[in-house]
């Protein structure tokens, strides 16, 4: 995660230190730094999040900037989701055939397709394949604006950059999580009926009987609402990684957006996963 | 707030920086209202950071700016408003959005702060685009423009409110000596033509001596020189005479004591090696 450079520090002269020179830090004050780093960024992400939020609503030209976000989070995510959701469902629909024939219960592979799906790997896949696509050049783009000095025009135009840059991105991503999730959903099943039916000869209508009868309403609303939070997570993350490029103290310039770029999307796939692990405990 | 004044800009007692770190310390200085200021000094002496702290990117270390009678750091958000809307700022390479064509990044503070309808707000693009003389390239990208005129097109968003205040931070750098005379001319007839005070950062000499009315010099970590232009010129001070005479400072360079690098050597081996080639 990136430090802040600490503008908001103490005043006075006795505070500043002399140019040029940093203390030397022993390995325990290394650590009280890093841990102090890490709480500091956590509370500065989550105020990012709440200011984007805020300005959702804004004015009337964020309708106009959600909607360009939405083409490109959401539209030109589909081919991508198309892809990776028909090959999930149909490797699901080999490994449970596999599994379930052991049981002589190969008239459930559609539930056990779409109960993986719905539930689990839908909104996951779905929320890691839009990070690599869309997230991560949230990152570089909103990262080269500010080392070219773009954000900062911004504000002295007296633009919020966070309500301008950040908070159509966050709307669109909120819109465009899951309607591409329930898309990958649809796709994964149709692939699992590629292979459990068409290639491996189950019979077509257990594949959707099954499906109908053992899908709740718990494990669609249980899939939306983790592609919500997914959908929150990944753009807070990589729109606060590139907003803070200019404070990274392992790089500078295009080499720290490129560390942000990978930070941003690392980072959004741990807190993918974390955040999953932590929702299905209390959604399911 | 500033309605149809020029504010002096006062800095009193400033000390500005990164972090707890300060770059320039004990800044007393006035730039006047309705003249052009020259910031010079040598690269990483503070020019920018200065600029940062004036234009509110960054809180003072220590010190305060006033504008006209306003203190910066007294400033509610609504004042910031009011204030922001009424600075204009040219960067240093025009940092135009790399998303908007060039008439829409001249019409986005119109769009962002007045009511004014998209025929006015095309009319009053039209009219500063034409005043940096790039009325025909309001539908370009910023990638498909010059160095020279991004800085214009720039200038031109700076200029869109019609703003007293204007900063402009290197507006010469990088640009060829005809681009930037034509620059500093264009400084001078804003000036003329609008009444405005202009506060111009830069290390360019010439470019000082065209447009400045009130030098201010910085190096060293403090203000070397304070004053007009022609009591500048006229100094005797060894550093500031050193920096406008463009004399490089004496020194010892360790790499000049250093042992020179063996070339016979080094070419003996070459053709050793070059001779076993061939024969074999």
């Amino acid at each position: 995660m990136p430090t802040h450079s600490g503008a908001h520090g103490q005043k006075g002269e006795s505070a500043l230190m002399i140019h040029g020179k940093r203390p030397q830090l022993s390995p325990v004050a290394h650590l009280g730094e890093a841990t102090l780093r890490f709480v500091g960024d956590t509370g500065a992400m989550f105020l990012f999040l709440l200011e984007a939020s805020a300005r959702i609503f804004s004015s009337l030209g964020q309708f106009h900037k959600t909607v360009r976000q939405i083409y490109f989070i959401g539209v030109k995510s589909i081919s991508v989701i198309t892809l990776i959701g028909l090959f999930t469902g149909m490797v699901i629909g080999l490994q449970m055939h596999y599994a379930l024939a052991k049981f002589g219960a190969e008239g459930f592979l559609g539930a056990a397709v779409a109960l993986s799906l719905v539930r689990e790997l839908g909104p996951v896949l779905t929320a890691i394949m839009i990070t690599g696509r869309a997230g991560s050049s949230m990152t570089a783009e909103i990262g080269v604006m500010r080392i070219t000095d773009q954000v900062d025009a911004l504000r002295v135009m007296d633009i919020n950059p966070i309500g301008y840059l950040v908070s159509p991105k966050l709307a669109a991503s909120i819109i465009c999580f899951p309607i591409l999730t329930a898309f990958f959903d649809m796709v994964g099943m149709a692939g699992g009926y590629l292979t459990g039916v068409l290639l491996l000869g189950g019979n077509q209508g257990i594949y959707f009987y099954r499906i109908q009868a053992y899908m709740k309403m718990s494990d669609v609303s249980g899939g939306f609402i983790k592609s919500l939070v997914f959908a929150v997570v990944v753009c807070t993350v990589t729109c606060f990684m590139g907003y803070y490029t200019h404070t990274r103290r392992d790089a500078v310039g295009p080499e720290a957006v490129s560390q942000a770029t990978t930070a941003g999307v690392v980072s959004s796939c741990i807190l993918i996963l974390l955040s999953d692990y932590i929702l299905t405990s209390l959604l399911f | 707030m500033l309605q149809g004044t020029t504010p002096d800009i006062r800095l009193e007692g400033l000390t500005v920086g990164y972090g707890k770190t300060a770059v320039v310390s004990g800044i007393d200085v006035t730039l006047p209202g309705g003249k052009i200021s020259v910031i010079l000094g040598g690269s990483g002496c503070g020019k920018s950071t200065l600029l940062k702290h004036i234009l509110m990117l960054q809180p003072a270390l220590a010190g305060r700016i006033m504008i006209g009678s306003h203190d910066l750091a007294g400033l509610d958000r609504r004042g910031m408003h009011c204030l922001r809307q009424r600075m204009g700022v040219l960067f240093q390479d025009g940092a135009l959005l790399g998303s908007l064509s060039l008439g829409d990044n001249v019409a986005l503070p119109l769009r962002e702060h007045t009511r004014l309808d998209e025929a006015a707000i095309r009319q009053r693009v039209l009219a500063k685009l034409a005043l940096v003389g790039l009325e025909e390239f309001h539908d370009y990208y910023p990638n498909e423009l010059s160095g020279g005129m991004r800085k214009r097109a720039g200038l031109a968003r700076a200029m869109v409110m019609d703003p007293p205040l204007l900063f402009c931070d290197e507006p010469t750098s990088g640009l060829d000596p005809v681009n930037a005379a034509e620059l500093d001319l264009l400084l001078l007839e804003l000036k003329g033509s609008f009444e405005m005070t202009l506060v111009v950062v830069s290390h360019d000499l010439d470019s000082m001596r065209t447009i400045a009315d009130h030098v201010v010099v910085l190096g060293e970590g403090k203000v070397l020189y304070n004053g007009p232009l022609a009591e500048l010129e006229a100094t005797t001070d060894e550093y500031l005479r050193r920096f406008l005479d463009r004399q490089a400072a004496a020194r010892t360079s360790p790499r000049l004591t250093m042992p020179a690098l063996d070339f016979k050597a080094m070419k003996r081996d070459c053709s050793k090696y070059l001779d076993q080639g061939e024969r074999s």
